[in-house]
C-alpha cells in the first residue's frame, strides 16, 4: 500500500508543477501548448548541467532554461504577436529536435548519482505547496488580481492604468520556473535524461488544468487523479478485473476523456478564461 | 516589422551552424548530407516522393480547417483511426474492393474523430487545439489496444495487424528506373487541385473562407457559421483518415503501434507554409519530406535528424510572423 | 470665482474634422453640471481631453485654479479626477470587490478584511448594497453602473465625469442614479453628466452647457432656460423647408414588426415591444441617439441576433423564423455599421468581396463569372476608386470602401435595405448620390430603413421619420412629422 502511494505521488508531482506552470500562464490569456518542449528542455538541462554544477546547479539552470524558452513565447506572442498555438508547436518541436540532436551527439548522457540530484522530498513538498500558494496570490495579491484581470479581458484592464504585456511577462517567468521544477524533478526520478522523456506530460497537465477550470488547486487535484488512475494501471497491470482483461490503454485514456467531457460542457459550465489568446 | 524578418533568418542559420560547432561537426557536410539523401539519384527521390505524400493530404486537410479559421492540430489522430479501420477492413475484405472500401472506412472514421472538436467548438466555444490533443492522445491509445488484442495479427511479434495480401496492396502508377510514383501521390495531387477549385469556385468553399477570415461579417453575409465550423471539421478529418488509410494501402500493408510519427505536427507546418495558395501545399510539403528523408541520411553521419526539426520549427515560426500577425491588434 | 474645472479655448482637430474649436467649459465644485449635444457635437472629445485621454491642440485645464497638463489618465487620476465612460468597465470573472479595487489596490498584499470594510462603509454611504464575493457577471446593468459610482469612489475622486451614465437603464434604476449623484454634489464632489436626455437635466442637474458641431452655443442654470429652448439650441434652431415627401399610404405592406423585443449584450432590453409597418416605395429613417436600441433591432431583423419575443415579416414570408440567408435570397441587403468587421473583409479582393453577402443568388452561380460581371458595376455605381479588382479592399480608402458595400447592396435585385449611417465616411456629394439610388430602388418597389445619427440627414432624404428613444419607437403627429424641433424633441425625451 505504500508502494502505491508512492507512485501515485511520483505520477503526479510532476504533472502538478507543470500544470502550475500552464496556470501561470493561461490565467494570464496567454495559451500554452507548449508546455512539453519548456519541460523536456528542463529535463535536458538539467541533466546536463548537474554532474558539473552539483544538484542545485542542475536545477538553477534548469529554472533559468524554463525562463528563457517561456520568454521565447512572450516575444513571439506578445511582441510579434504570432498566434499562441504556432508558437507553442514550434517550441515544442524546437525542444524535441534540440535536445534529441544535442543528446545523441553526447550531452546530457550521464546518470545522475545521489549528489547530483535534490531530494525528492524537496519537490514534492513544492508540489505540495504550490497550489495553495498559488491560490493565496491569485485572491491576496495584486499581481494575483492583475493577473487574473488581463487573463479575463486585457482591454479593460487597460483602461484601468494595468500593462497587460508586463503582468504576462511576470507570469510566463512564473511559469518557466516551475516547468523548471517539474523537468528537474522528472530527471531526479529518472537520474537519467532520454530522448521525448516527458512523453505527453505537457499535455496531460493541460488537461488537468482544464478539468480543474483554469484554478490552482481543483487542478492539482486532477492531476493527482490522473496520477492515481496511472498508478493502478501499474498495479493492475497483467491482473484481470472483474473477471476481464482490461488494457493498460483504457486507463491511460481516462484524463483525455474526462477533459473532452469536461470541454463538451458535461462536467459543469466552461470555465476558460475570457481573454484567452487575446491582446 | 520587415526590417525583423531577416533577423528572424540570420538567427536561425546561426543556431544551425553554433549547434553543428557545438558538437564539433564538420558544418558543410551535413548539409550537403540533407540535400544529397533526399534528392541525390532517382532512388532517393522515390524516397522523398514516399515521405511526402502522406504529408500532402494531410497538408490539404489541416489547410482546408485553417481556411474556416480552425487549428486542426487532430490530423495525426484522425490519421491513425483511419489508417486502423482502414487497414481492418483491407485485410477482411481483400483485394480491390477491400482497398476502396478500406479508404472508405478510413474517410469516416478519420471524419467521426474530428467530429467532437467541431461540435464542441461551434456550440461549446471549447478551443479545438485542447480537444484535438485529447483525441489525438485517445486514438493512438486505443488503437494500440487494438492491435495489440482483439486485431493483433498472429504472425506479429509487437502490437500490429497482419500483413495485407501481396495482390491487394497498391503498387506504384509507374516507374521510370527507379523512380516510383505511387498512386497515393497522385491521389494527394488530385485533393490539393480538387481542394484549390473548390475553395476558388464553389460557393460552400467561399462561404469557408469568409468564416475563417472574419466570423463576423460571414454572419452578415447570411452563413451559419457554426454549422461550416462542423463541417470544416469533417472534411478535414475526412481527408486525414483518407491519407492514413492511403499509406496503409499503399506503402506500410499494415496498422501498427507508432504508426503515425509526428506527421500531425509536420502537417501543420505543410499548411501554414502554403500560405494563401493551396498549390503551394505540393512545394511545402516536398520541403518537409525532403528534409524528413535527408535528416534520416543524416544519421549516418551520426548527426541526429533533430537538427531537421530545429530548422523546421524555425521556419514555421518565421512564417507565421510574416502572414499569420494579427493586423487589427495594433494599437498602442 | 474660482471653478472646479475650468477648460479655457480648448480645440481640437481630427484630420479634417474640427472637432472642438476654441470651447470654454466651467464647472463649479458641488454641483451637478451637464453637457449635452448630439452625436458629433463634441462632448466626448471635451471629457477625453479632461481625463487626460487625448491631449487638446491648444487651450488650458485648470483644476481647483491651479494649471495642469495630462500625458495619460494616470495624471488625470492622480489630480482625483474618474471618469464611467460610456463602454461596460466591469469584468465579469472578477468579484464585485475585485472589480472595485483593481488598479488601485493600494499595496501589493491585498487586506481583504479591510478592504470589505471599505467597500461596504461606501456602498452604505450611497445606500447600495452588494453581494462583495460575489462574481460581476450576475450584475445587471443597474448593478454595474452603482460599481462603477463607488470604483470613483474607492479612488477617491472628487471630479466625476458620466459618460450617458444612463444609457442602459429603465427610468427607476435613472432616477435612483442621479439621487446618488447628489448626495456626492452635496457632499463637495463636482459630477459632470454627458447626456442628451433633456428631461435628466431639468431634473437633476444645475447647470448645463451644450455643445453643436465642436461649439459651445450656450452656458445656463438650468432654472433659466426651457425644455423646448434647449431642445432647439441642441438641434440646431432653424426649420427648414423639406421636398415634400412621397405619399405612399396607398401601396401594400411589405415589412411588418409586431411587438418585437430584442436583449442588449449587457442583458438589458435593447428593443422593446416595438411595432413598424413599412410600405412598398416608402424610405424610412430611423432618428435617435446613438445607443437607443437601433443596432439590435437591425441585427434582430438581419438575423444575427435572435429576438426573445415578437415576430417580423416581409411580404408575408416570417422572417423571424428563416434563416439569414432565405431573407437575403428573399431581397434582404444591407449596408452595415461597422464597415470593418461586418462588411468587408480586409485582405480579400473587390472581386471576392462583391459577393459576400450575395453569394446565393443566382448571378453567382457561378462565382468567378458572376464576380467579374458584378464587381466593376457594384463599383461604378457610386465612383468607387481603386487600382485593379484583384486589389485587396483594405487598399481602399475609408470612403471608397463605404461606396462599394453601398453598391454592393444595391445592385442586385434589393427588396428591403437595411442602411445603418450609411453616409458615413463620405462626403456630401456621395451621400447625396447614395441616399437618392436608395430612393430610386424603392420608387421601383422595393423598400428601405435608414438609421442614422444626423437628424438633418434623415429629414433631407427620407419619406417619413420614426423616432427611436429607449428602445421605443415615436411616431411624431402628422402636422410636426417633418418639424426638426418636434422630432428633436422626442429624440431627447423633451417631446
Amino acid at each position: 500500500m505504500n508502494s502505491f502511494l508512492l507512485q501515485v505521488v511520483t505520477m503526479s508531482a510532476p504533472l502538478l508543477l507543470l500544470a502550475m506552470a500552464g496556470y501561470a500562464s493561461e490565467r494570464s490569456g496567454v495559451i500554452n501548448i507548449g508546455l512539453e518542449g519548456k519541460m523536456l528542455t528542463a529535463c535536458f538541462v538539467c541533466a546536463a548541467f548537474a554532474p558539473q554544477f552539483g544538484a542545485i546547479g542542475g536545477v538553477v539552470m534548469a529554472i533559468l532554461a524554463g525562463i528563457v524558452i517561456s520568454m521565447l513565447h512572450w516575444t513571439l506572442t506578445q511582441v510579434y504577436r504570432i498566434d499562441h498555438i504556432v508558437s507553442g508547436m514550434a517550441i515544442n518541436l524546437l525542444a524535441s529536435g534540440g535536445t534529441g540532436f544535442l543528446e545523441a551527439s553526447g550531452f546530457a548522457k550521464n546518470t545522475l548519482t545521489e549528489a547530483q540530484r535534490l531530494p525528492l522530498w524537496f519537490y514534492y513538498a513544492v508540489a505540495l505547496l504550490a497550489p495553495f500558494l498559488l491560490f493565496w496570490a491569485a485572491n491576496h495579491t495584486r499581481f494575483g488580481l492583475q493577473h487574473k484581470s488581463v487573463g479575463s479581458d486585457p482591454s479593460k484592464a487597460r483602461l484601468l492604468g494595468i500593462n497587460p504585456q508586463r503582468i504576462r511577462l511576470l507570469a510566463l517567468t512564473l511559469t518557466g520556473v516551475f516547468s523548471g521544477l517539474a523537468g528537474s524533478l522528472l530527471v531526479s526520478e529518472t537520474s537519467t535524461f532520454t530522448k521525448d522523456m516527458t512523453a505527453g506530460r505537457g499535455y496531460i497537465a493541460l488537461a488537468a488544468l482544464i478539468l480543474g477550470g483554469w484554478r490552482p488547486i481543483p487542478a492539482a487535484l486532477s492531476c493527482l487523479l490522473f496520477g492515481l488512475a496511472t498508478a493502478v494501471q501499474i498495479q493492475l497491470s497483467g491482473k484481470p478485473m472483474f473477471g476481464m482483461q482490461i488494457p493498460s490503454e483504457i486507463w491511460k485514456m481516462l484524463p483525455y476523456i474526462v477533459t473532452l467531457l469536461a470541454l463538451a460542457g458535461l462536467l459543469g459550465r466552461n470555465r476558460t478564461p475570457a481573454g484567452l489568446g487575446k491582446h | 516589422m520587415k526590417a525583423k524578418i531577416p533577423i528572424l533568418f540570420a538567427v536561425s542559420i546561426a543556431i544551425i551552424v553554433l549547434s553543428l560547432v557545438l558538437v564539433k561537426a564538420n558544418i558543410v557536410q551535413p548539409i550537403a548530407t540533407i540535400f544529397t539523401g533526399s534528392l541525390g539519384d532517382a532512388r532517393r527521390i522515390s524516397g522523398t516522393i514516399k515521405e511526402m505524400t502522406p504529408l500532402l493530404i494531410l497538408g490539404s486537410a489541416v489547410y482546408l480547417a485553417l481556411k474556416a479559421g480552425l487549428f486542426n492540430i487532430g490530423a495525426e489522430g484522425q490519421y491513425t483511426v483511419g489508417a486502423c479501420f482502414g487497414s481492418l477492413s483491407m485485410i477482411a475484405i481483400g483485394g480491390g474492393i477491400g482497398v476502396a472500401v478500406g479508404c472508405f472506412v478510413g474517410i469516416i472514421t478519420g471524419a467521426l474523430w474530428a467530429l467532437p472538436a467541431g461540435l464542441i467548438k461551434a456550440y461549446r466555444n471549447g478551443h479545438e487545439v485542447i480537444t484535438t490533443i485529447m483525441l489525438n492522445a485517445i486514438a493512438l491509445l486505443m488503437t494500440k489496444a487494438l492491435v495489440a488484442g482483439p486485431f493483433k495479427g498472429p504472425d506479429q511479434f509487437t502490437p500490429s495487424t497482419s500483413m495485407m495480401p501481396v495482390q491487394s496492396r497498391l503498387v506504384p502508377l509507374f516507374t521510370i528506373g527507379n523512380l516510383e510514383i505511387p498512386q497515393s501521390f497522385v491521389v494527394g495531387i488530385v485533393i490539393v487541385l480538387l481542394l484549390a477549385y473548390w475553395l476558388k469556385r464553389n460557393v460552400s468553399g467561399f462561404e469557408l473562407k469568409a468564416t475563417g477570415a472574419n466570423p463576423t461579417a460571414a454572419k452578415f453575409a447570411g452563413v451559419n457559421t457554426k454549422q461550416v465550423t462542423v463541417k470544416a471539421m469533417l472534411m478535414s478529418g475526412g481527408l486525414s483518415g483518407l491519407a492514413g488509410a492511403l499509406q496503409v494501402a499503399q506503402f506500410e500493408h499494415r496498422f501498427y503501434d507508432g504508426f503515425a510519427t509526428g506527421y500531425g505536427f509536420d502537417a501543420l507546418g505543410v499548411a501554414l507554409l502554403s500560405g494563401s495558395n493551396p498549390a503551394y501545399l505540393i512545394l511545402s510539403s516536398f520541403f518537409f519530406g525532403a528534409m524528413n528523408k535527408g535528416g534520416t541520411a543524416l544519421v549516418i553521419l551520426g548527426v541526429d535528424k533533430g537538427i531537421t526539426t530545429v530548422v523546421l520549427s524555425i521556419v514555421i515560426v518565421m512564417f507565421a510572423a510574416i502572414r499569420y500577425r494579427k493586423k487589427e491588434d495594433i494599437r498602442e | 470665482m474660482s471653478f472646479a474645472v475650468s477648460m479655457q479655448n480648448i480645440s481640437k482637430r481630427f484630420g479634417m474634422v474640427q472637432a472642438l474649436d476654441n470651447v470654454s467649459f466651467e464647472v463649479q465644485a458641488g454641483t451637478i453640471h451637464a453637457l449635452v449635444g448630439e452625436n458629433g457635437a463634441g462632448k466626448t472629445t471635451l471629457i477625453r481631453a479632461l481625463y487626460g485621454a487625448m491631449m487638446p491642440d491648444d487651450g488650458s485645464i485648470l483644476i481647483g485654479g491651479k494649471t495642469v497638463k495630462f500625458r495619460n489618465s494616470a495624471d488625470a487620476i492622480g489630480h482625483r479626477i474618474g471618469m464611467v465612460s460610456q463602454h461596460y468597465g466591469i469584468i465579469g470573472e472578477l468579484t464585485n470587490l475585485e472589480n472595485l479595487v483593481l488598479g488601485s489596490e493600494g499595496s501589493a498584499i491585498l487586506n481583504k478584511v479591510a478592504m470589505q470594510a471599505r467597500a461596504t462603509e461606501l456602498a452604505t454611504s450611497m445606500g447600495f448594497e452588494f453581494d462583495w464575493d460575489a462574481e460581476s457577471s450576475t450584475l445587471g446593468p443597474a448593478g454595474g453602473q452603482k460599481l462603477e459610482i463607488l470604483k470613483l469612489l474607492w479612488r477617491d475622486s472628487q471630479i466625476m465625469i458620466l459618460d450617458e451614465p444612463t444609457a442602459m437603464l429603465s427610468p427607476q434604476d435613472s432616477e435612483a442614479l442621479f439621487v446618488s449623484l447628489k448626495q456626492l454634489a452635496e457632499k463637495g464632489a463636482t459630477v459632470i453628466v454627458v447626456t442628451h436626455r433633456v428631461a435628466e437635466v431639468f431634473q437633476h442637474c444645475k447647470r448645463v452647457t451644450v455643445l453643436r458641431g465642436g461649439i459651445k452655443i450656450a452656458d445656463h442654470n438650468v432654472d433659466d432656460v426651457t425644455p423646448n429652448q434647449l431642445a432647439e439650441e441642441i438641434v440646431g434652431g432653424a426649420v427648414m423647408e423639406r421636398p415634400q415627401p412621397v405619399s405612399s399610404s396607398k401601396s401594400s405592406v411589405r415589412l411588418k414588426i409586431d411587438q418585437l423585443s430584442v436583449r442588449g449584450e449587457k442583458g438589458d432590453m435593447a428593443v422593446r415591444n416595438l411595432n413598424l409597418e413599412v410600405k412598398m416605395g416608402q424610405l424610412v429613417g430611423i432618428a435617435g441617439v446613438d445607443g437607443n436600441g437601433q443596432r439590435e433591432l437591425f441585427h434582430a431583423l438581419i438575423g444575427v441576433t435572435r429576438p426573445i419575443s415578437g415576430t417580423f415579416s416581409f411580404d408575408g414570408s416570417q422572417w423571424d423564423s428563416e434563416s439569414s440567408r432565405t431573407r437575403i435570397t428573399e431581397g434582404l441587403r444591407i449596408i452595415p455599421e461597422d464597415r470593418h468587421e461586418e462588411g468587408i473583409i480586409e485582405d480579400w479582393s473587390l472581386l471576392d468581396s462583391a459577393a459576400l453577402g450575395l453569394q446565393r443568388l443566382p448571378a453567382f452561380k457561378n462565382l468567378s463569372k458572376g464576380t467579374k460581371k458584378q464587381a466593376p458595376s457594384m463599383a461604378e455605381m457610386f465612383d468607387t476608386k481603386f487600382g485593379r479588382l484583384s486589389d485587396e479592399i483594405a487598399s481602399l480608402s475609408g470612403g471608397n470602401q463605404q461606396r462599394f458595400v453601398a453598391g454592393r447592396a444595391l445592385s442586385l435585385d434589393a427588396q428591403l435595405i437595411l442602411a445603418f449611417q450609411p453616409a458615413r465616411g463620405l462626403d456630401l456629394n456621395s451621400t447625396t448620390k447614395v441616399y437618392n439610388e436608395i430612393r430610386r430602388v424603392c420608387q421601383a418597389g422595393a423598400c428601405a430603413i435608414v438609421v442614422s445619427f444626423d437628424l438633418d440627414e434623415l429629414l433631407d432624404f427620407c419619406d417619413r421619420i420614426v423616432v427611436m428613444a429607449h428602445g421605443e419607437l415615436y411616431e411624431p403627429q402628422t402636422e410636426v412629422a417633418r418639424d426638426r424641433a418636434a422630432i428633436g424633441r422626442l429624440m431627447v425625451g423633451a417631446g
